[in-house]
């Protein structure tokens, strides 16, 4: 039966990978669990589907999800991400488990938004069970060697702090409402709005002043003495040491010179509540690496526990390496006894080697001229 | 650092305006057909495309910095950061009708819209369109259309239309009246995200400048 033409496409945002393409997410994934490795991160994986329930990001996301029914006609969902999978996996199978707990993962992760890649590889960490500002640091600094593990050039990452905004809220007395949808205009970079809605709010002049200045508060440790220049109270000045600490963790790590504060970095109807960061690559239009930490998602699941961790969207970040030669085999096998043939294969074979078989009697001629076209460098006849 | 300007009326404006901060610009203009200026002296590319189009380069990281209207912004809703109003190319978007079919008045001298629910309206704008009419609790049918947006309420294509005004010469010469304000809109700075983060510097540095620009005619008014 010939596919109707819509049988013969595939729908958007999907697509797939040739050999060369293949090995080329095959090599940078490897690469990059072989370094979470290094870090004592174990491997899990979650299911492709989930009920809804589990991976709903919050009501104002919902859309972002491919859901389906199942046949009790629940609501299921294609992880759009694997920080929640991982949530409830600890909270129910792995409960008890020894913590701080290392997990990381590999998997393709699904999103129906109008982006150009709807399903896409994410590689990244979890590190739950720790409050402290060192495992921050630690997943931090983990991020930025994954990336320049990767042999990306000019690679930038951002760090800021949920807490500090909300802690100049708390000071300005904005309820949780307003606080949301001004938290969502910074982190949507609509500076415009955050302008109108600031001179509009009638708070004190310096708090308006200073929440004109949030998203400027950009450099290296000098700013977060300028944030406590125009705030010392408590909820400010503690998430500002904090961030302060794990800068200076980040210093110890070797990896600071490639990590900016970046106060401006905030996310609108996010489950972060702690430091969060960003990783940028040239040409690459939006954030490759997302993360941070998420101090309530657990209890969301019944086990309230501290966790930080990052994705990198490595499905997008493939287009900025170059195809490697696919490796094909090592040797051309032929002859017109297939018993042989076969025998001699599998021989070759369990010695290591790559080898591909002649189907059908060929000369001499004909294989050496097939080995040359798939650039087999070593022909065998086989009596 | 690439910019990328609208063809049209705001390319007028945004080259006075960054000829204004000491990029030396005069000669960009539409009329040559060129789509691509090099400005080797300020180290700025200006690339020129269709006011639509400006945010989808923008998003995708083409061009770090672009000049486009509020109003293409809300209908693209784009993944950029919105740096500046630049207060030029000041328009309104309105609900209007024809004459003979208006709603009555409300007591409060606006008019009443509740009757209107599920009717058709053509737009260029249909998230607009169907933003503010779901804010005020109701659904409508928006009908996509590319421009002489007027006609359609003539030729009964649509009850209402939502459209872009700035004198209002258009809707009364086509006998229609307007029956709502939604919202007014200027041409806004925007960046793409990871250029925001990755140039702040440059971008901070022009955005000042503009802001100090803009300052001055706020205060010549």
């Amino acid at each position: 039966m010939l596919r109707t033409n819509l049988g013969q496409r595939i729908p958007e945002g999907m697509r797939d990978l040739l050999p060369e393409e293949v090995a080329v997410q095959e090599r940078l994934e490897q690469d990059i669990l072989a370094l979470f490795r290094k870090w004592s991160y174990q491997k899990v994986l979650t299911p492709t589907l989930e009920f809804c329930a589990c991976v709903q990001p919050d009501i104002e996301q919902d859309n972002l999800l491919y859901k389906f029914f199942d046949r009790e006609g629940r609501i299921l969902a294609l992880r759009p991400e694997l920080t929640m999978p991982i949530a409830r996996l600890v909270s129910t199978r792995m409960r008890g488990a020894d913590l701080p707990l290392r997990l990381c993962y590999s998997a393709d992760v699904y999103r129906n938004t109008n982006v150009r890649h709807r399903e896409f590889r994410q590689v990244g960490v979890e590190l739950i069970g720790s409050d402290q500002e060192l495992a921050d640091a630690e997943v931090i600094a983990l991020a930025v060697e994954a990336i320049d593990a990767l042999g990306l050039k000019n690679y930038q990452f951002n760090l800021g702090h949920m807490g500090i905004f909300s802690g100049l809220m708390l000071e300005a007395g904005v309820d949780a409402s307003m606080q949301v949808k001004l938290e969502e205009a910074l982190a949507r970079k609509d500076m415009v709005g955050v302008e109108s809605w600031v001179r509009q709010s009638g708070l004190p002049d310096h708090v308006q002043e200073l929440l004109l200045r949030f998203p400027h508060f950009h450099g290296g440790e000098e700013i977060l003495d300028e944030v406590l220049l125009w705030s010392e109270r408590p909820a400010i000045r503690e998430a500002v040491e904090s961030l302060r600490r794990i800068y200076r963790y980040l210093d110890d790590f070797g990896v600071q010179a490639n990590v900016s504060l970046d106060l401006g970095i905030l996310r609108g109807f996010s489950y972060y509540t702690g430091a969060v960061f960003e990783g940028y690559v040239p040409g690459m239009g939006f954030p490759v690496v997302e993360g941070g930490r998420y101090d309530t998602l657990y209890a969301d699941f019944g086990v309230p526990q501290p966790a930080t961790g990052f994705a990198i969207h490595l499905g997008n970040l493939l287009e900025k390496f170059p195809l490697p030669p696919v490796e094909g085999a090592e040797i051309l096998v032929y002859g017109s006894n297939d018993k042989q043939v076969i025998h001699q294969c599998q021989v070759l074979r369990a010695q290591g080697k790559r080898v591909e078989m002649v189907f059908g009697t060929i000369n001499g001629e004909g294989a050496q001229k097939i080995a040359l076209q798939k650039n087999i460098p070593e022909v065998l006849f086989v009596e | 650092m690439t910019i990328a300007l609208p063809k049209g009326k705001l390319l007028i404006d945004s080259i006075q305006m960054l000829s204004r901060i000491g990029i030396e610009c005069s000669h960009v203009n539409e009329e040559s057909r060129k789509l691509f200026y090099d400005l080797p002296d300020s180290n700025i590319k200006i690339i020129i495309c269709r006011a639509t189009d400006i945010p989808t380069f923008v998003e995708y990281g083409a061009a770090d910095l672009g000049v486009v209207g509020k109003d293409t912004l809300l209908e693209d809703n784009k993944d950029v950061a919105e740096l500046l109003d630049l207060k030029f190319g000041y328009c309104r978007f309105v609900v209007a009708m024809p004459e003979a079919s208006v709603p009555p008045k409300l007591p409060n001298g606006t008019y009443d819209l509740s009757g209107l629910n599920h009717q058709r309206v053509a737009t260029k704008f249909p998230r607009v369109a169907e933003t503010f009419f779901s804010e005020l609790g109701m659904q409508v049918h928006p009908i996509k259309l590319h421009g002489n947006i007027e006609l359609a309420p003539c030729v009964g294509l649509a009850e209402m239309i939502v459209d872009i005004v700035s004198t209002g010469k258009t809707l009364r010469e086509n006998h229609l009246v307007e029956v709502a304000p939604i919202l007014e809109a200027t041409s806004r700075l925007i960046a793409n995200r990871v250029a925001y983060r990755m140039k702040y510097e440059r971008i901070r540095v022009l955005v000042d400048l503009f802001r100090k620009e803009l300052q001055i005619d706020e205060t010549a008014k």
